[in-house]
């Protein structure tokens, strides 16, 4: 089994990163694909909470590359999906606990044991940023459809394809259809023409992320709603199946479409 | 309050939030992980069995903290012969 390793960016904060590592990680194993998430915001781990795993930590990454512990124990199986591992990060140290060479060797060494290998990157363009890029096959930034994220996914577009990691591939996220279509939000279009950059997937905004990740279990796990079903679209193009975008539709509740017009 | 919850609370993951948060805002604090009081559970119930009937799942781990003060909280109920729990709690 060779693993591809898939890094996960944006550049700006707050997009929805973590988000997207955990449903594109959760849809991929629900698939039957063997993957393994790594949290690679040292620091500032977020993956665990996302995932519901947060209370499962004895060893992390850094430990294991410390030398503390072997890296089945720092390796956390999640028990709703055939194989599904993650693997945490350093809450209490800095980027600098792990650098660009150890990243590819601790990739390196589940390589044979993972069809996935799905690194959720720190948002900046520093040393943590390329500490994740450095053992991709392949590359998703994570943007939204709002100037300043698209900026600086232009940005980490450009480094991924100067680390020779490109082509980068885009994913769209909290895209809301009845305000594209009132013209008041950039549209996949407006975007792809902005960045000439393949999109990979298209998220739209979807109320029920917010209390998937209060209950710490990833959107794709339970249910259809329109970012689970967009997610699970993701997964199956990584795979390599011909899914074409859909195209947004002007729907969502009753209240959104309400507060959309507002 | 589990009736109440399952009629009225089943989208209340605001407060399955808030929960989540302390518990791991109390280990990002720590500097504990919170998997590593599973593995102090299993240890003191080692220790104890050794010398006493101890009931297993009864066992609670916490981990606590108090104007710059932190304890781990045990309590170790006890299987005792005529069928009684009695409980050890111990502050480490």
């Amino acid at each position: 089994m060779e693993s591809v390793v898939i890094t996960i960016t944006s550049g700006k904060g707050g997009v929805g990163k973590t988000t997207c590592a955990a449903n594109i990680g959760s849809a991929l194993a629900i698939l039957g694909k063997k993957v393994v998430l790594i949290d690679g915001d040292i620091g500032l781990r977020n993956l665990d909470i996302v995932m519901g795993l947060e209370n499962r930590i004895v060893y992390d990454a850094v430990d294991f590359i410390e030398g503390r512990c072997r890296l089945k124990q720092a390796l956390i199986r999640d028990k709703r999906a055939a194989e599904l591992y993650l693997l945490p990060t350093a809450q209490t140290r800095d980027k600098s606990a792990i650098n660009a060479g150890q990243m590819v060797r601790l990739c390196d060494e589940m390589r044979g044991d993972f069809d996935y290998i799905i690194i959720d990157s720190p948002a900046g363009i520093e040393q943590g940023f390329h500490t994740c890029l450095a053992p991709a096959n392949r590359c998703l930034v994570v943007t939204n459809p709002e100037v300043s994220s698209v900026r600086d996914a232009d940005r980490v577009i450009g480094l991924i394809e100067a680390a020779e990691k490109g082509p980068a591939q885009l994913i769209i996220n909290r895209i809301v259809a009845a305000r594209v279509k009132r013209q008041e939000m950039l549209s996949t279009e407006d975007i792809t023409e902005v960045l000439s950059t393949p999109i990979i997937g298209i998220v739209p905004e979807d109320e029920n992320i917010l209390t998937s990740s209060n209950r710490g279990q990833p959107i794709v796990m339970n249910g259809k709603s329109p970012a689970a079903m967009a997610f699970q679209d993701i997964a199956r193009r990584i795979t390599g199946e011909d899914i074409p975008l859909q195209p947004l539709r002007a729907s969502g509740s009753l209240l959104q479409r309400l507060f959309s017009r507002a | 309050m589990n009736i109440f919850k399952q009629l009225f609370g089943s989208n209340n993951t605001a407060e399955t939030a808030k929960q989540r948060l302390r518990f791991v805002l109390i280990h990002d604090r720590a500097e504990i992980p919170p998997g590593l009081l599973e593995l102090i559970k299993d240890d003191i119930i080692t220790a104890l069995s050794h010398r006493v009937p101890v009931d297993r799942e009864g066992v609670v781990v916490q981990f606590e903290q108090h104007n710059n003060e932190s304890r781990v909280l045990v309590d170790v109920p006890l299987l005792v012969l005529n069928g009684e729990r009695k409980s050890v709690r111990r502050k480490a």
